[in-house]
């Protein structure tokens, strides 16, 4: 943080212009000004990215205690929130009521919302303005008269600065596996809920998948970290209810589509 | 918080950024140049625990083609006691023998949530490190660590060189109370390692500290684990010699042993 502060002061006080593109050019050809600006930069996006994740946290504590009028406030004007396969509320106000479905506002006693939310990757566009950020999802859930739940799934986020501050553009949240507490994940499996019919959602769910034992991917927001590669199209086995199909891995050697990551049965 | 920290005054805040030289016998460009390499350690770090949390997601849903890539060539890999494996090949023949080919399969969970990450980067800045923990959700519950090393390559890459992933505790759905998984070993299943693994330990309840990369951040002062004190004793579970062993190493008011002697 003092790398912050002090870098700041002195991109300011120096009165400094943005200069973008510069960061192009070898350092020994840049004027100091332009070196300034650059690092200004540089400096934008790691704020950027723990603003963001400092909000995305935010919203989870918030969310973990069924204080769902706090948890809607973060989402822009006209933000988007998709759990699992119940479907898009679109805009605060109807995202603040989809979240009642989910019990009532701060949490009632014998209830348990835990969404844990770790190991972030968040990608700042080159301007600042927009964001992605995947994220890993273990819950532990309970609720009165029923017994308690494992739950895993992954957020694949969208932010978007409004009027300087980091705000939930789409909170998109894909479970992928939930058991009964006392069972393991084969045997007690707990599919997804479909869109409620108390309060239907704005849209259908933008992506129909089933969760565990079904195998299915999150799409990720962000390249390969090394090979700079789009990570899409990864092998994965179909699904006969949903219709989607397999995709095989193809080795690098030529010898062809691996069976084993056929169609499912 | 960053922005509650410009009202801190001038002429502290230009002296912290200066580091060791007094401010008047810098140039501007030493100073551009400090600048440079603080916020590129910033970066260095940041793309150290991305190569570490993308590895974590490719874990997940069994992409062993990308999760290779995000290795150096000739890096080592070391998971549990099942030896190293030398070379990028290596770590993805391991990865498509011991787990299958390619793909999300149907019916199989492998979560590896990572978290918990400890980055550091060399001086030179060529060299980064992590030791971080996943949780593991899959046929039961399991913890490993990881002590790994990172290079920056020529492309600015960071890449994995080294990863060292011992294993704290594995447990079936029984839970950790009723059920302690033994470490692996090297010939438990294919493909063989290409040396033994680096340290002999067992794990809960057992327990093996790997040594820290980094010292303790307030004294400065290296903490090296004694072996002698960490339990890591020798012999298998549920027999008398193992159950004296029990008394090794625990701390005084420590959670060791469990109320029940692990099962194999």
């Amino acid at each position: 943080m003092r790398l912050h502060r002090s870098f700041l002061l002195i991109a300011g006080a120096a009165g400094i212009a943005l200069s973008p593109g510069v960061a192009a050019q070898p350092v020994a050809a840049q004027s100091p000004e332009q070196r300034v600006a650059a690092y200004r930069e540089r400096v934008d996006r790691l704020e950027d990215q723990a603003e963001i994740e400092n909000l995305t946290a935010m919203f989870g504590y918030y969310f973990d205690k069924g204080l769902w009028d706090q948890a809607a406030s973060l989402f822009a004007r006209n933000g988007r929130y998709e759990y699992g396969q119940s479907g898009v509320y679109i805009g605060r106000e109807r995202i603040e009521r989809a979240m009642l479905l989910m019990g009532p506002q701060g949490l009632a006693p014998g209830y348990l919302n835990n969404h844990m939310m770790l190991q972030n990757v968040i990608v700042v566009a080159e301007d600042g303005r927009t964001a992605t950020g995947r994220w890993q999802g273990p819950m532990q859930l309970a609720q009165p008269g029923a017994n308690g739940q494992h739950a895993v799934g992954v957020y694949e986020n969208d932010y978007v600065k409004e009027n300087g501050v980091w705000k939930l553009a789409e909170l998109h949240f894909y479970l992928t596996a939930k058991t009964d507490y006392d069972r393991p994940w084969p045997q007690g499996a707990v599919p997804m809920e479909g869109p409620s019919a108390l309060f239907p959602p704005d849209e259908p769910p933008s992506e129909v998948y089933r969760s565990f034992p079904a195998a299915y991917i999150p799409p990720f927001s962000f390249n390969h970290p090394v090979t700079g590669e789009p990570l899409t199209d990864l092998p994965m086995a179909g699904d006969d209810v949903t219709g989607r199909e397999a995709i095989p891995f193809e080795p690098a050697d030529g010898s062809g589509p691996e069976a084993e990551s056929g169609p499912a049965r | 918080m960053i922005r509650h920290l410009l009202s801190v005054s001038a002429a502290a805040i230009t002296l912290a950024a200066l580091g060791a030289s007094p401010v008047a016998a810098q140039s501007a460009a030493e100073r551009l140049d400090q600048l440079d390499a603080r916020i590129t350690r910033l970066e260095d770090m940041n793309d150290i625990e991305r190569v570490q949390r993308t590895y974590g997601y490719f874990v997940d849903k069994g992409q062993w083609v990308p999760l290779a890539e995000l290795f150096t060539e000739d890096a080592t890999l070391e998971i549990g006691g099942k030896g190293i494996f030398l070379g990028r090949d290596r770590v993805l023949e391991y990865m498509q023998t011991a787990f299958g080919k390619d793909g999300a399969k149907e019916g199989l969970l492998a979560n590896h949530m990572q978290f918990q990450a400890i980055p550091d980067i060399s001086e030179d800045g060529r060299t980064g490190w992590i030791r971080a923990r996943a949780y593991v959700m899959s046929v039961g519950w399991g913890l490993p660590l990881y002590e790994n090393a990172y290079e920056k390559g020529e492309d600015g890459k960071w890449r994995i060189s080294r990863l060292t992933g011992p294993f704290t505790m594995y447990t079936n759905w029984e839970g950790w109370a009723e059920y302690g998984m033994n470490n692996t070993w090297p010939d438990k299943f294919d493909p063989p390692p290409d040396l033994p693994p680096s340290v002999v330990y067992l794990t809960y309840p057992a327990y093996y500290i790997i040594p820290y990369h980094y010292p303790n951040p307030v004294t400065g002062e290296a903490f090296l684990p004694d072996m002698g004190e960490v339990g890591a004793y020798h012999r298998p579970p549920g027999n008398p010699e193992q159950e004296a062993s029990m008394e090794v190493g625990r701390t005084e008011k420590g959670t060791q042993p469990v109320a029940q002697p692990p099962r194999d």
